[in-house]
C-alpha cells in the first residue's frame, strides 16, 4: 500500500489479516499489535535522501503554572467541547495538584507542545496521530484511524503524557487546538479560540504563534502575571513565582510606614 | 449526552462490611446535595431519635447533577448530612459543606453520593476508585492511618491509591480502557479530634476544605471511619453542553477581569481573590490562590512556600486573633496556627467562640492551676503560638481542661455551672442549638431566625455580604452608596420570586416583626434548602445580587441558577419550582427535627440577645450594623447596632411565622394537611405514629 493512501475504518490494515481497524482494537482474530504498518506521516513535504520535514504548528499553549488557581475550568472545558460529556481523563490539559506540597510545586500545567518534531506522530503506525495541514498543522488524532496501539502515549516525552489514551471512547487523543470541538459554538484551532483559555479567569493561558523555546520548560511556562492584575491581588510577579525585590522593599516601607502610624497615633492618643 | 446525574448514590454498611447502591433517579425529585441527602437519610436511618454517635446514624456525602460539570460557584460543592454531635441540647439532625476537587471525582467515579451506616469493629477508610469500593484496615496492621493528622492522612492516601507515583497518569483497573487519571484522589478525613469524638471535629479535604460545623468529624470517628477516598476516571454526561458553555462565557463575562480589574464593593470580597494564609510579601514567601473545582471566585484559600493551612480562607485563621498577644502576631504565626486547626481537624468557629469565654473565666479566678476548673495550660499567654498548639491538642486529645471543651463549649458551660450566666451575659456568646454566633440575630434577624428554626448556625451570607457588610462598609471608607436605600431593597426585593416584595428587606425595628419579614424567611429557607443547598451552588457565589461588574451594579439572581441547572439537567426548571423544592426539604428537616424532640420553645436563642446590646464577645470581626430600614413611609440605611431583641415579639413572630408555613402553632411541627400538598405524606405516617401530630 502507498503511505499517501487514504484509510478509513472499514480499510484493511493488515496485508495479511484484513482486519479492520475495530477488530484490531478489539483483538478479533488472535492478531496483536505487534504488526508493524510502517509510519505514515501526512502532510510532510518531500525531502532528499530519507528525512521527511514536517511543518510547524500554528499555534502553541503557554501557560503561568505560578498563577494557575488549580480550578480544573480548563480540563472540564476541554472534555465538553471536544466530547460532549466532562472527565478529568479526557482533557488534553491536565493541571496535576499537591494542595500540601510547598507552592510553587504544587501545581503543574501540563500542556501540549505540539512539538517541532512530533514524536506521537512518528511513531503512529496508521497515521492516525498526524500533522493537519488544513487546521494550522496541529498535531492531532484521527480517531477513526486509531488501533489503540499507545504508541503515541509512550512516545510523549513529557511527563504525563500528552497524548493520552481516552479509556472511554477508546481511541487516543491529544491537544488540537480546539481544532475539533463538535459541541461548542466557537470557532477553534490554532486561528481561532480554545476552550482552556476561554475559561481560565486567571488568563493563565495563552495561545502564541512563534514556536516557543524548546529545550527546558521557559518557552512554555512562562510570566504572564505582567500584564495583569497580579500587583494589586498582592500575588509574586517575579518570573520564579516569587516576589519581586522591588516587591519585597515595598511591602517592608508599607510594613514600617504603618508601625509609625501606628505608634504616632499612640503618642497622640497619650 | 445525560443530565448532570451519574445515577447511583453508593451505601456503605461499615457493620456488616457491606456495599449497595441506590438509584439517584429515585431521588431526583429533591434536586441533589442535601436535600437528597436528607431523603436518603429518612429512608436509611429507621430510627431518627438514635444519638450522633450510634452506629444507626447514617452519615451522608452528597452532589448534585451540577458537581463536576463547570458551573461556576457549584462544580466543586459536596455536601455532608446527618445527626451532628454538635447540637446543643440535643444533636440536631445537620448538615455542612464543603469545596475543592471531591466532588468531581465522586461523579467521575460514577456516584452522586454516599451514605455511610453501621460501625466498623476496628479502624477503617472507605477506599472507592470508580465502581470499586474497598473498606481496607486504617489500623496499624493495615495501612496505618488512624491517628494521623488530616494532611497526613490525606498525602498518605494519594501514595496508596497511586501505588507511590504521584507524577505519572496513574492507571485504574487491569484493562488499557479501565480507566486512568494524572489527579490525586479526592479525600475526605477526621483529624484526631474526630477520632476522640470531639463535638466540633470538622471533616478536612484538602488542607482546608472543611466541612466545619455540626461535628460530623466525630461521626467518622464514632464510626472508626478515618476517611473516604474517591477516585473517578469515568465521564458524567450534560443536557446541552454548548448552552453549558455559553451560560459559563456570560456569567465570567459579568465578574472581574484579571487584566482590567476594577474596585469591587467594600465589604462584599468582589474584587479580588482571597489570598492564601500566610502569603508574606516581606519575606518573600511566594503564593498562588486556589479555587474550588471549576469556579472563577478563587476564595477557597491558596498554597504558600510555606505549605501552611493550605486552602484554608476567612475564619480559619481568627481564632488566633482572639488573645491579648494575637496582634503581636505576624502573618507567619497566623499560618502555623491555622495550619495546626486544620490538621487536629477542629471547627474554628467553636475555637474563635471559646477563647474570648474562658479568658474570662481565667480573670475570674475560675480557671486555671488548681482552680475550680482545673487547667495547667498556660492561660496568662494566651494567643501566643505556644499556647494555642497546646489548646489546641489538649481539645482533640481530651486532655487537660480538653476533656469537657471536647463536648463543645455549650455542654462544658453546663457541666461548670456557667450555662445560663454566661450564656446571658454573651461572655459565651452561642446563637442558638450550641453554635457559635457568627453575624448578629438581634440586627441581621434572617441570620438569627433562621439559625433557631434550622439546627446549626446557617451560615447564609446572602443579607450579611450585601445588606450588612456592603450598607455598613461603605460610610466607613467614605463611600458614596451606590443607590439609595429605596432603590437597592426594590432591586433586591424583585429577586424575591414569587413574592418581589422589597418589604421584606426591611430591617427596622418594627420591620424585623412583621409579616413581610415571615415572607423573607420563608422565602430565605426555601432558596437556600434548594438552590444553595441542593443544586448546590456555594454560598460565597449566589445569592448574587450586588454585582460590581454589571450594569447598574443588578446581580445575575435570579438568572444564573436555573440557567445553568438547565444546561446541566436538561430539567426547563424555573427559579419559583427551585424554591418549590426548597420549601419540600424544609419541611423534611423539620420533620427530622420533630422527631427529635423540637417544640416551639426550642426553637429558641441564646439569652444574651435579648438582653445585652453589647457585642458577642468573640466579635473582633464585626463593624456597625446599618441595615436598610422602612420608617415613617420611607427607606433609609440606618444604624440598628445598639438593637435587642424581644421575648414577647419574637414569640408572636414565630406564631405567625408557624402559621404562614402551615405548622401547628403551638409546635412549630407541621400538619398532615401541609406535608401531603408537599408531597410528603409518608413523612406524616411517621410523626404521627410517633405522636408529633
Amino acid at each position: 500500500m502507498s503511505e499517501n493512501e487514504e484509510r478509513n475504518d472499514e480499510t484493511t490494515y493488515s496485508p495479511q489479516s484484513g482486519l479492520s481497524r475495530r477488530q484490531f482494537v478489539t483483538g478479533v482474530g488472535g492478531i496483536g499489535l505487534g504488526v508493524v504498518l510502517g509510519g505514515v506521516i501526512t502532510g510532510g513535504l518531500a525531502q532528499p535522501a530519507s528525512a521527511v520535514a514536517i511543518e510547524g504548528s500554528e499555534g502553541y499553549l503557554v501557560v503561568d503554572g505560578h498563577k494557575c488557581v488549580g480550578c480544573d475550568s480548563c480540563m472540564m472545558a476541554c472534555s465538553l467541547t471536544h466530547h460532549g460529556d466532562l472527565s478529568f481523563s479526557q482533557s488534553r490539559i491536565q493541571i496535576t495538584q499537591n494542595p500540601f506540597a510547598l507552592y510553587p510545586d504544587d501545581l503543574t500545567v501540563a500542556q501540549c507542545r505540539q512539538c517541532p518534531f512530533p514524536a506521537c506522530v512518528e511513531v503512529c503506525p496508521t497515521g492516525a496521530c498526524h500533522v493537519d495541514a488544513a487546521n494550522g498543522n496541529v498535531r492531532t488524532v484521527d480517531a477513526s484511524k486509531c488501533i489503540g496501539c499507545e504508541r503515541c502515549v509512550d512516545a510523549c516525552p513529557f511527563t504525563p503524557s500528552r497524548a493520552i489514551w481516552n479509556g472511554i471512547e477508546k481511541h487516543a487523543e491529544k491537544c488540537d487546538l480546539c481544532a475539533d470541538t463538535p459541541f461548542w459554538n466557537e470557532k477553534g484551532g490554532a486561528g481561532g479560540k480554545q476552550a482552556c483559555i476561554t475559561v481560565c479567569h486567571m488568563k493563565a493561558i495563552t495561545l502564541q504563534k512563534d514556536v516557543p523555546v524548546q529545550s527546558g520548560d521557559v518557552g512554555y511556562n512562562v510570566n504572564l502575571r505582567t500584564k495583569d492584575a497580579s500587583a494589586k491581588l498582592k500575588l509574586p510577579t517575579g518570573d520564579d513565582g516569587f516576589y519581586t525585590p522591588a516587591e519585597v522593599a515595598a511591602a517592608k516601607a508599607a510594613a514600617a510606614a504603618a508601625a509609625a502610624a501606628a505608634a504616632a497615633t499612640v503618642k497622640v492618643g497619650h | 449526552m445525560g443530565n448532570g446525574y451519574a445515577g447511583k448514590i453508593l451505601v456503605v454498611d461499615l457493620t456488616k462490611r457491606s456495599t449497595s447502591t441506590l438509584n439517584t433517579s429515585d431521588y431526583a425529585e429533591w434536586g441533589g446535595g442535601h436535600g437528597m441527602g436528607s431523603a436518603v437519610f429518612w429512608d436509611l436511618c429507621k430510627d431518627k431519635t438514635v444519638k450522633a454517635f450510634d452506629p444507626g446514624n447514617v452519615l451522608t456525602v452528597m452532589t448534585g447533577p451540577l458537581q463536576g460539570t463547570l458551573t461556576p460557584f457549584a462544580s466543586g460543592r459536596c455536601e455532608v448530612q446527618g445527626i451532628a454531635p454538635e447540637g446543643f441540647p440535643i444533636e440536631w439532625y445537620s448538615r455542612s459543606g464543603f469545596g475543592g476537587r471531591m466532588a468531581g471525582q465522586l461523579k467521575y467515579a460514577g456516584w452522586d453520593g454516599i451514605a455511610v451506616m453501621g460501625k466498623a469493629d476496628k479502624p477503617v477508610w472507605i477506599d472507592i476508585r470508580n465502581q470499586n469500593v474497598a473498606i481496607r484496615d486504617a489500623g496499624p496492621s493495615g495501612d496505618n492511618l488512624w491517628g494521623l493528622d488530616t494532611a497526613e492522612v490525606e498525602q498518605a492516601i494519594y501514595k496508596l491509591v497511586r501505588n507511590n507515583d504521584t507524577v505519572n497518569w496513574t492507571q485504574y483497573g487491569g484493562s488499557r480502557d479501565s480507566g486512568r487519571s494524572t489527579m490525586n484522589p479526592g479525600v475526605l478525613s477526621c483529624g484526631p479530634a474526630g477520632e476522640n469524638l470531639g463535638r466540633c471535629a470538622s471533616l478536612i479535604h484538602e488542607g482546608g476544605g472543611g466541612a466545619g460545623q455540626g461535628g460530623f468529624g466525630a461521626v467518622f470517628g464514632s464510626k472508626n471511619l478515618k476517611s473516604i477516598s474517591v477516585i473517578g476516571t469515568g465521564a458524567v454526561g450534560v443536557a446541552d453542553p454548548k448552552a453549558l458553555m455559553e451560560a459559563r462565557a456570560w456569567a465570567e463575562s459579568n465578574w472581574w477581569d484579571i487584566d482590567n480589574l476594577k474596585p469591587g464593593l467594600p465589604g462584599m470580597y468582589t474584587s479580588t481573590p482571597s489570598g492564601a494564609i500566610g502569603a508574606d510579601p516581606i519575606n518573600d514567601v511566594g503564593s498562588r490562590d486556589n479555587s474550588c473545582l471549576g469556579c472563577y471566585k478563587s476564595c477557597h484559600g491558596g498554597h504558600t512556600s510555606r505549605g501552611l493551612a493550605p486552602n484554608s480562607s476567612c475564619f480559619d485563621s481568627f481564632y488566633n486573633m482572639m488573645g491579648p498577644f494575637s496582634a503581636d502576631h505576624a502573618s507567619s504565626d497566623n499560618a502555623v496556627t491555622t495550619d495546626r486547626l486544620q490538621r487536629m481537624g477542629i471547627n474554628a468557629w467553636e475555637a474563635v467562640m471559646s477563647i474570648p469565654w474562658l479568658v474570662s473565666l481565667f480573670k475570674l479566678g475560675i480557671l486555671g492551676p488548681g482552680k475550680q476548673i482545673d487547667s495547667k495550660l498556660d492561660w496568662a499567654d494566651v494567643g501566643s503560638e505556644a499556647f494555642n498548639k497546646a489548646w489546641l491538642e489538649a481539645l482533640a486529645y481530651r486532655t487537660d481542661v480538653g476533656a469537657d471543651l471536647a463536648e463543645g463549649c455549650a455542654r462544658a458551660a453546663t457541666k461548670w455551672g456557667r450555662y445560663e450566666e454566661d450564656t446571658t451575659s454573651g461572655t459565651l456568646a452561642i446563637c442558638a442549638h450550641g453554635y457559635a454566633h457568627h453575624y448578629d440575630a438581634r440586627k441581621e434577624v434572617e441570620w438569627g431566625y433562621g439559625t433557631a428554626l434550622d439546627g446549626r448556625d446557617i451560615n447564609e451570607h446572602d443579607i450579611a455580604l450585601t445588606l450588612y457588610w456592603y450598607t455598613s462598609m461603605a460610610p466607613l471608607f467614605g463611600m458614596p452608596y451606590i443607590m439609595p436605600a429605596k432603590d437597592l431593597v426594590e432591586m433586591i426585593g424583585s429577586t424575591l420570586l414569587p413574592y418581589k416584595d422589597p418589604m421584606m428587606l426591611d430591617f427596622s425595628d418594627e420591620g424585623i416583626y412583621s409579616d413581610a419579614m415571615i415572607k423573607f424567611i420563608s422565602w430565605h429557607r426555601a432558596y437556600n434548602r434548594f438552590w444553595k443547598q441542593s443544586a448546590i451552588f456555594c454560598d460565597w457565589g449566589v445569592t448574587d445580587w450586588i454585582n460590581p461588574y454589571t450594569k447598574g451594579y443588578k446581580g445575575l439572581t435570579p438568572e444564573l441558577e436555573p440557567k445553568f441547572f438547565n444546561a446541566v439537567t436538561g430539567k426547563n426548571l424555573t427559579f419559583e419550582e427551585g424554591m418549590k423544592i426548597g420549601t419540600k426539604i424544609w419541611n423534611l428537616d423539620r420533620a427530622i427535627f420533630a422527631l427529635q424532640g423540637r417544640t416551639r420553645d426550642l426553637d429558641a436563642l441564646a439569652e444574651w440577645q435579648f438582653v445585652s446590646s453589647k457585642m458577642a464577645a468573640h466579635s473582633v470581626y464585626e463593624v456597625p450594623y446599618i441595615m436598610p430600614a422602612f420608617e415613617n413611609g420611607q427607606w433609609s440605611y440606618k444604624n440598628v447596632n445598639s438593637r435587642m431583641l424581644d421575648h414577647a415579639k419574637f414569640e408572636d413572630w414565630k406564631t405567625r411565622y408557624y402559621t404562614f408555613e402551615g405548622w401547628d402553632p403551638k409546635t412549630g411541627i407541621a400538619t398532615r394537611e401541609t406535608l401531603e400538598k408537599l408531597g410528603l405524606g409518608k413523612v406524616a405516617d411517621e410523626l404521627a405514629a410517633a405522636k408529633k401530630i
